[in-house]
């Protein structure tokens, strides 16, 4: 009983310039209701374009999405009969999430109110249940988001995300935008409701740190493809591919002091272009491991060990 | 400190000029030849503003209220704006976040670079090949056709590349770096991080790099500044202010990173609150409100800084004792 | 969900710290109470009688503004003037915002081929000075006060779209929106609380800049013998008809025109008052 993304491709065509802009090349994912995954790549990989796939924002060319079995757009849609929304979605930039005219309670209340979702008497009562639970005072409820800090207004997000009663919850690069002694406590926030409420995230980020702090799973994307997939422990602590090597060794580590040599080990080459996509796999242009033949054909995700699956063949 | 300092920044401090706030608060700290020196601080602790009050850079209705910043026997806050034009690009120079904001969007690459050689009057025959050289050096590949290029026909690595180049044309003695690579992937921000430190080593350049990810100072610097609501509340070497925080800030915020490595997770202890804001301050420790070691004084008194050896703290309970 | 009224409460306290803002509003005030003793008919004398013993008489005690050729009084026709003038400006430019707004949000929230569409007939109009559009308009159509409001109401039509679809097209993106879509809101629910609500700011203030281009084109179109006919004032036509006369009579051009300009100038400086009242950007938190 899951999330379910089969064989997905998104494609852009910008007709001024007649390029198009692959996206997304055939992305498989099977994620079971309740667990965490986390999507960690840089520019170019899909991850946004992923997200606002499975929130229904776009339709994929190709492939599809279901959650327990239903196609995630009718389910989103359709399911406002049955008065319960499946995905909902945080967006990374506070300032641009709100609508700097709604107050705060009315942002969180609209959702309630449009889908009759509890009874009118009962609104407010939710909606300080709900500021409450994101651990927000109640008398933010009558101010307007320019009177928020950017971690107040997150939370505001999260709780009008909540509001909805999703089974998932999109965050796309939630705490990216925010003072750094600000982001753990959002992300604890997040741990808790994930408890409490029995929540299934998607977690994407660009922060590998992030990532292995809040996934049970994690995928590694490159070029519109998941290049690894595996448990955290495994993608983390024993990755195989060369390029989740290659972005471990670059994450900056607070942990590892005065080791000038950490800096020798760089990946080389540009960040990829998702309009010329290279032949054979997408990564053989950087990869310290690249032979002949990974220019001829693209690669497809093979199980490794239990569960663990790498899309490269020297891995 | 037994070196001596190429920079010395002594009690700056900055305000804005209608109805006065104060922005940063008697922020001291120096530069030794050939030193690699870190600020690291939140949006709002003031690191940006010190860093560009050095060369007379500060936006317009924000200005300097108090201090000194001595470069080499002279106060660069007091020299005219000739003699300050003359230090810019060619004894001190700086990178930025946007390198766009360094590179003239019309004018090809080449002849961009030999203006800024042309401007500090060194232009001669060597100079293409010096250019040629320098891009080569940063990593640009076909530098020929790379002269001869406008800026947007590069990727934003490449763009950081340049802006590199350009600042080190002159070979200055100190490098600012204003979050220069904030904005970029984590695989190219490497790259420009090994750049940037094979560079300064080569030329033996002082650096002083401002950042909000203490990540990227930890293999970068020698020595690091932490700041918050516009003071410096602690400094030393990486190695004591990693290991051994000493200003409850310092450690709370080193304890709320979550590691890239490792097999624990342990829940990460957040500071509760926002960042403070420095006019509010006043005379109190600007990080009471949110500190668990915080007692009366606190609230009621400015911290001294304390200093022991190389490192300083400025708290009245600092974390180790006194 | 009594946002608006609390969000312009706030707008009016910026507005009375904005001095241009407020000597525009007393000025437009003024002659609105002027239009409004026109309507009732609260004038000296009227407009249209004419006085035969005392032709082109100069200001007295008892014609205030002194009379004009045809022995009326000049400040009765001055006040019924303005009432005219105000009357086809306001319905012009009621009528081009209506249609403008409507089509400038669709067209901007839509996209495709029908922003297009808007668009590029926008552009037809605008590459016609608004003067010459509204003479066409009119002269096809007729001389009532509201034939002069229809033209003129088409002619500043485009200009309204353009207003509306520009920061329709900006807060299109913003991710509340997007947000709201995924919360499963209906298109015209997001049109009306999160869309409009964020662009009406230069909507308001170009609704007041265009009143007082439209009085000035009224002005203009009367004063060239379209629009309204004699006898009945109109500001326009008495600054035309005053021509030959106001190198002796003074009193028959002045006043007419005087009246133009301070309504026309109020409107312009209510616009600036409310241009600062509304922008986020001059406020703080």
């Amino acid at each position: 009983m899951s999330l379910e993304i089969k064989d997905v491709e998104k494609l852009y065509k910008i007709v001024s310039t007649d390029t198009v802009i692959h996206a997304l090349n055939g992305i498989d994912i099977s994620l079971p209701a309740g667990k965490t995954l986390g999507i960690v790549g840089e520019s170019g990989c899909g991850k946004s374009t992923l997200a606002r796939l499975v929130t229904g924002l776009e339709t994929p060319n190709r492939g599809g999405i279901t959650w327990k079995g239903s196609p995630i757009h009718d389910v989103n849609k359709g399911s406002f009969s049955t008065k319960k929304s499946v995905v909902q979605l945080v967006f990374q930039d506070p300032y641009s999430s709100l609508n700097p005219r709604q107050r705060i309670g009315d942002a969180i209340s609209e959702i309630i109110t449009v889908h009759n979702l509890v009874a009118k008497n009962m609104v407010e009562t939710r909606v300080s249940e709900l500021l409450s639970l994101v651990g927000l005072a109640d008398d933010l409820k009558n101010r307007y988001p320019h009177q928020l800090s950017g971690g107040q207004r997150q939370r505001v997000s999260i709780a009008r995300a909540l509001a909805a009663e999703p089974s998932l919850l999109v965050l796309d690069e939630p705490v990216s935008a925010l003072d750094v002694s600000v982001r753990a406590e959002v992300m604890n926030l997040l741990l808790d409701l994930r408890a409490k409420l029995g929540l299934t995230y998607i977690f994407i980020s660009h922060d590998l740190a992030m990532i292995r702090y809040i996934s049970d799973l994690v995928a590694v994307m490159y070029l519109g493809k998941i290049v690894e997939f595996g448990s955290w422990e495994q993608v983390i602590n024993d990755p195989q591919h060369p390029y989740t090597q290659a972005l471990i060794q670059a994450m900056p580590d607070h942990t590892v002091i005065g080791n000038p040599e950490s800096l020798a080990k760089t990946l080389e080459g540009e960040v990829p272009d998702p309009v010329n996509l290279p032949t054979g796999c997408a990564f053989h242009l950087r990869c310290v491991k690249a032979t002949p033949a990974c220019t001829v054909a693209a690669q497809t995700l093979r199980e490794i060990s239990s569960n663990h699956l790498v899309a490269c063949m020297e891995a | 400190m037994t070196q001596p300092s190429l920079l010395s920044v002594k009690d700056l401090g900055i305000s804005t000029v209608q109805d006065p706030r104060t922005l940063v608060n008697q922020v001291s700290f120096d530069i030794g030849l050939g030193e690699a020196v870190g600020v690291v601080g939140e949006s709002g602790s003031g690191k940006t503003l010190s860093a560009l009050s050095i060369l007379g850079l500060l936006p317009r209705g924000v200005e300097v209220v108090s201090g000194s910043v001595i470069f080499k026997d002279k106060n660069l806050l007091t020299l005219d704006t000739e003699e300050l034009r003359n230090i810019r690009g060619n004894e001190i120079a700086m990178i930025y976040q946007d390198p766009m904001t360094a590179l003239n969007p019309v004018m090809k690459l080449g002849k961009q670079l030999l203006e800024v050689i042309a401007s500090h009057g060194g232009i001669n025959d060597g100079s293409q090949n010096q250019v040629r050289i320098l891009l080569s050096e940063v990593g640009i590949p076909d530098v020929n056709r790379a002269m001869e290029s406008y800026p947007h026909e590069f990727s934003g690595g490449m763009r950081q590349r340049i802006m590199i180049a350009m600042a080190l044309l002159l070979s200055p003695q100190l490098l600012i770096a204003d979050e220069p690579t904030t904005a970029l992937d984590v695989t190219i921000q490497q790259q420009i991080l090994a750049l940037v430190s094979e560079a300064r080593k080569k030329r033996n350049m002082s650096m002083l790099w401002i950042t909000h990810d203490l990540g990227v100072v930890a293999n970068l610097v020698d020595r690091l500044n932490v700041m918050y609501a516009g003071r410096i509340v602690e400094s030393g070497t990486v190695e004591e202010i990693f290991r051994k925080p000493k200003h409850p800030y310092t450690a709370g915020l080193l304890s709320s990173l979550p590691t890239s490595t490792g097999t624990n997770r342990e829940r990460l202890t957040s500071i509760s609150g926002v960042p403070e804001k420095p006019w509010l301050v006043g005379n109190s420790c600007g990080f009471a409100a949110r500190c668990s070691r915080a007692q009366a004084r606190c609230h009621s008194e400015i911290p001294l800084t304390v200093t022991t050896d190389s490192s300083s703290v400025a708290c009245f309970f600092p974390l180790g004792g006194n | 969900m009594k946002n608006k009224e609390i969000k312009s409460k706030g707008a009016l306290h910026y507005y009375l710290q904005s001095t241009s803002g407020v000597v525009g509003a007393v000025l437009v005030l003024i002659m609105v109470i002027v239009s409004i003793c026109s309507i009732f008919g609260i004038t000296p004398y009227d407009p249209v009688e004419q006085h035969i013993d005392n032709i082109l008489q100069g200001p007295s005690v008892h014609f205030w503004f002194g009379t004009d050729d045809f022995g009326r009084d000049v400040f009765s026709r001055t006040l019924e003037g303005m009432r005219r003038s105000l009357t086809v400006s306001i319905t012009a430019v009621s009528l081009a915002t209506i249609l403008g707004v409507t089509f400038g949000v669709l067209a901007g929230y839509v996209g495709k081929w029908f922003d297009q569409l808007v668009t590029r007939v926008s552009d037809v109009f605008f590459a016609f000075p608004a003067i010459l559009l509204a003479l066409a308009i009119v002269a096809s159509l007729g001389n009532a006060w509201y034939d002069t409001a229809l033209a003129i109401g088409v002619v500043y039509t485009p200009i309204f779209i353009r207003v509306a679809r520009g920061p329709v097209l900006t807060v299109k993106e913003m991710d509340y929106i997007k947000i709201s879509r995924v919360l499963g809101f209906s298109s015209f629910r997001i049109l009306r609380k999160h869309i409009f609500p964020n662009v009406f700011a230069p909507i308001v203030v170009q609704i007041a800049l265009s009143l007082s281009w439209a009085i000035l084109t009224e002005s203009g179109l009367s004063f060239l013998g379209l629009g309204t006919q004699p006898p009945t004032p109109s500001l326009g036509l008495m600054v035309s008809d005053a021509q030959p006369l106001a190198a002796f009579a003074w009193w028959t051009l002045v006043f007419p025109s005087l009246f133009i300009t301070i309504v026309v100038v109020g409107l312009n400086l209510v616009g600036d008052g409310l241009r600062d009242a509304l922008d986020p950007a001059r406020r703080s938190s």
